[in-house]
């Protein structure tokens, strides 16, 4: 029986995040992270290309895409170096202003008044 | 021989003729007294003298002629006697001459006939002739006796020359079934030569005494290799699909931590270890029973990734401390055996050094190759157990005899090595523990290729322009029709960036990764079509570019919010604005 060759990686999340499963630190999706570092030597794989996918601003979601890891993984290894000082994240205006954004059924509203110009 | 009779011939012929010559002479003296005696008597007596001495002379020659003929007549008789005893003599010596040649010439030479193979009368024939018939019946006795234990010496003599051959036979044969015969059956019954196969190729001892148990005992032989082998078999099978089903477990562990969110996470963790585990109890069983990994890798794994790879299958993952700084990639063949390699020596010193101790693997590049150590800080291993360790990994012992007990993941270690000819060493380590030395030779190692950051940085340099990352991707989000999809043509032009510049061995010969040709020739295509469809589409490639990466950078984007939308942050459900 010949089995199909694997096209994914050989390390598993547990091996990526140390074990870890919950992430602490306030990121969400949207948070803008921005390197503050070069990467060095020694460091682990994902860190290294966080940093180097951080040198502008990066979503929290788009560094989860790059990495194709699931987000929970990249909150921990952000939070890895949130804790070092490796990086710095910045909630995004538009996250900051969103409370001050209409309503979504004002916006509605509008939306249906133009159709009906 | 010698007779001695003739010798006292002449002296009694003597003897005789002076014996017949004395009675004359007797009578004439004593004739002439009576006449002396008568002429000398006087007158008157002379007649009477004389008549006295007439009859006196006649008297004494009486006795005379009696005497003479009685001596006559002895005389005689002793020369009869004498000449019977030369006849007897000479019969005498001619039977002695003839018992002599009897028994020096004729039974030797008879003798000597016999021996020679004549028979009894040919041999008594062609003897010198015997003539006496008491020696001859003496001649023929011995003839015949001399011939039946000439032949009964000769029977005796080729019976034992048979046995004698037979015992050598025997022994020779012996000698080709224990010296050759077996142990090239045996060879064959382990290639899988069934039992009447190899009694028909090889050649078999003609003794039924050899035959007989050696080829009971080829057929037990047999029968237990097909026993081991069936047995082996079956395992392995059997395994194989516990193994089929352990990956395909990890892939929807895997596929589900992508899917769901934070709160399960950890369980799904868990679960995903612990199928690790179970994959590689499989896996280890698998190889042991002659099966394969349950996975293969098509491309080359970084060093960093094998490490994980292995770290993650033990149970005490979390006390291992990898230092690894290396980029080098081990060929994607070997990936599976290294990463299972370190893994059961990972585990191995994990189980052996207390709970609380951290192992630590650390990864150098060397010119002989990748060296990996791994060192514990356990109790030192005990000389026996290291030989033992030592020749368990040294990948001489691989049968299963060998194996023992629950102390399997050595005898893989050693099939490894000896599989990918990674040599493994033990040695007391400087923590305290026990190291272990695993050198991985470069042949292992995949050719190095320029790393991803080409991509990124290309992106990097495309995303400078776009004044804020908020801005962009609002605009973006409303102006193009964002792709998602991995097959459109800003994916397909920079997958083969970090390919192409990579291709030459230090040799300088070019290297093609398999698969690359088909990938190429498309790309071609695609670029020829390009060109003829538009010409003057390059001269807009760098906007386009950067309009791409924008895109890209959305692709990305939306890929991830669309993984994580069963996160915990609330906030992505209003992100997108809903198309109506």
């Amino acid at each position: 029986m010949r089995r199909p060759v694997d096209t994914g990686d050989p390390d598993r999340l547990y091996t990526v995040t140390g074990g870890r499963s919950r992430a602490d630190d306030p990121f969400d999706l949207v948070t803008l992270v921005v390197s503050e570092c070069e990467p060095t030597a020694g460091m682990q794989s994902e860190h290294v290309r966080i940093l180097e996918l951080c040198r502008h601003p990066t979503a929290v979601v788009e560094i989860s895409a790059e990495l194709k890891l699931p987000i929970t993984v990249v909150r921990i290894l952000l939070g890895d170096l949130l804790a070092t000082s490796r990086i710095t994240a910045r909630h995004p205006r538009a996250a900051q202003s969103f409370a001050s954004l209409p309503e979504t059924a004002l916006l509605k509203e509008v939306l249906d008044g133009l159709r009906n110009l | 021989m010698s007779v001695p009779a003739p010798t006292s011939q002449p002296r009694t012929a003597k003897a005789s003729r002076t014996a017949r010559a004395v009675p004359p002479a007797v009578l004439l003296v004593t004739a002439a007294a009576a006449g002396g005696v008568s002429a000398a008597a006087p007158e008157p007596a002379r007649g009477w003298t004389l008549a006295v001495a007439g009859a006196s002379w006649l008297c004494v020659s009486c006795a005379v002629l009696v005497t003479s003929r009685l001596s006559r007549r002895a005389r005689r008789t002793a020369d009869q006697q004498a000449a019977q005893i030369g006849t007897l003599n000479a019969q005498l010596a001619q039977q002695h001459a003839a018992t002599l040649h009897v028994a020096n010439v004729a039974l030797p030479a008879v003798a000597k006939q016999l021996r020679d193979g004549a028979g009894a009368d040919e041999a008594l024939a062609n003897a010198a002739s015997v003539a006496e018939p008491e020696l001859r019946r003496i001649t023929h006795t011995f003839a015949t006796l001399v011939q039946d234990a000439v032949r009964q010496a000769a029977a005796v003599r080729s019976e034992h020359h048979e046995v004698q051959r037979e015992t050598a036979r025997a022994a020779a044969e012996l000698e080709q079934l224990t010296q050759r015969t077996l142990p090239a059956a045996i060879a064959r019954l382990r290639e899988g030569a069934s039992a009447d196969v190899v009694l028909a190729e090889l050649e078999w001892p003609s003794l039924p005494l050899l035959r007989t148990p050696a080829e009971l005992f080829i057929r037990e032989m047999a029968h237990s290799e097909r026993r081991a082998a069936a047995a082996q078999a079956a395992s392995a099978k059997a395994l194989s699909r516990v193994q089929a089903k352990a990956v395909s477990m990890l892939a929807d562990l895997r596929e589900m931590q992508e899917r769901h969110g934070e709160e399960v996470f950890g369980d799904l963790l868990r679960l995903d270890h612990s199928t690790s585990q179970l994959g590689l109890m499989t896996d280890r069983l698998a190889l042991l029973m002659g099966g394969r990994s349950s996975r293969a890798w098509n491309k080359p794994i970084v060093m960093e990734s094998i490490l994980r790879g292995a770290v993650g299958r033990i149970s005490a993952y979390q006390r291992v401390r990898m230092h690894c700084s290396t980029q080098a990639a081990i060929s994607g063949y070997a990936a599976e055996g290294v990463m299972h390699l370190l893994a059961e020596l990972m585990d191995n010193a994990a189980n052996f050094s207390p709970p609380i101790d951290e192992v630590h693997v650390y990864v150098e590049e060397r010119t002989a190759g990748i060296v990996v150590t791994i060192e514990d800080s356990g109790l030192k291993m005990a000389d026996a157990a290291m030989r033992h360790a030592e020749k368990a990994v040294a990948g001489q012992a691989t049968d299963l005899a060998s194996l023992q007990g629950t102390r399997l993941g050595l005898a893989v270690v050693g099939r490894l090595a000896a599989k990918y000819g990674v040599s493994v060493n033990f040695r007391p380590s400087s923590r305290g523990g026990t190291g272990v030395v695993i050198l991985l030779p470069p042949q292992l190692l995949a050719q190095q290729r320029e790393p991803a950051p080409a991509t990124t940085e290309r992106r990097a340099e495309a995303v400078i322009p776009t004044p804020g990352p908020a801005p962009a991707m609002e605009s973006d989000l409303l102006g193009t029709d964002y792709p998602d999809h991995p097959d459109i043509p800003w994916v397909t032009e920079a997958e083969p960036v970090p390919a192409r510049p990579a291709s030459a061995t230090p040799n300088g010969l070019p290297v093609r990764a398999p698969g690359r040709t088909m990938a190429e020739a498309e790309l071609e295509r695609q670029q020829r079509k390009a060109a003829d469809d538009t010409p003057a589409r390059d001269e807009s490639r760098p906007g386009a570019r950067g309009a791409r990466d924008a895109g890209a950078q959305f692709g990305a984007f939306h890929r991830g919010r669309r993984a994580g939308a069963g996160g915990p942050s609330g906030e992505t459900e209003s992100e997108p604005p809903a198309p109506e």
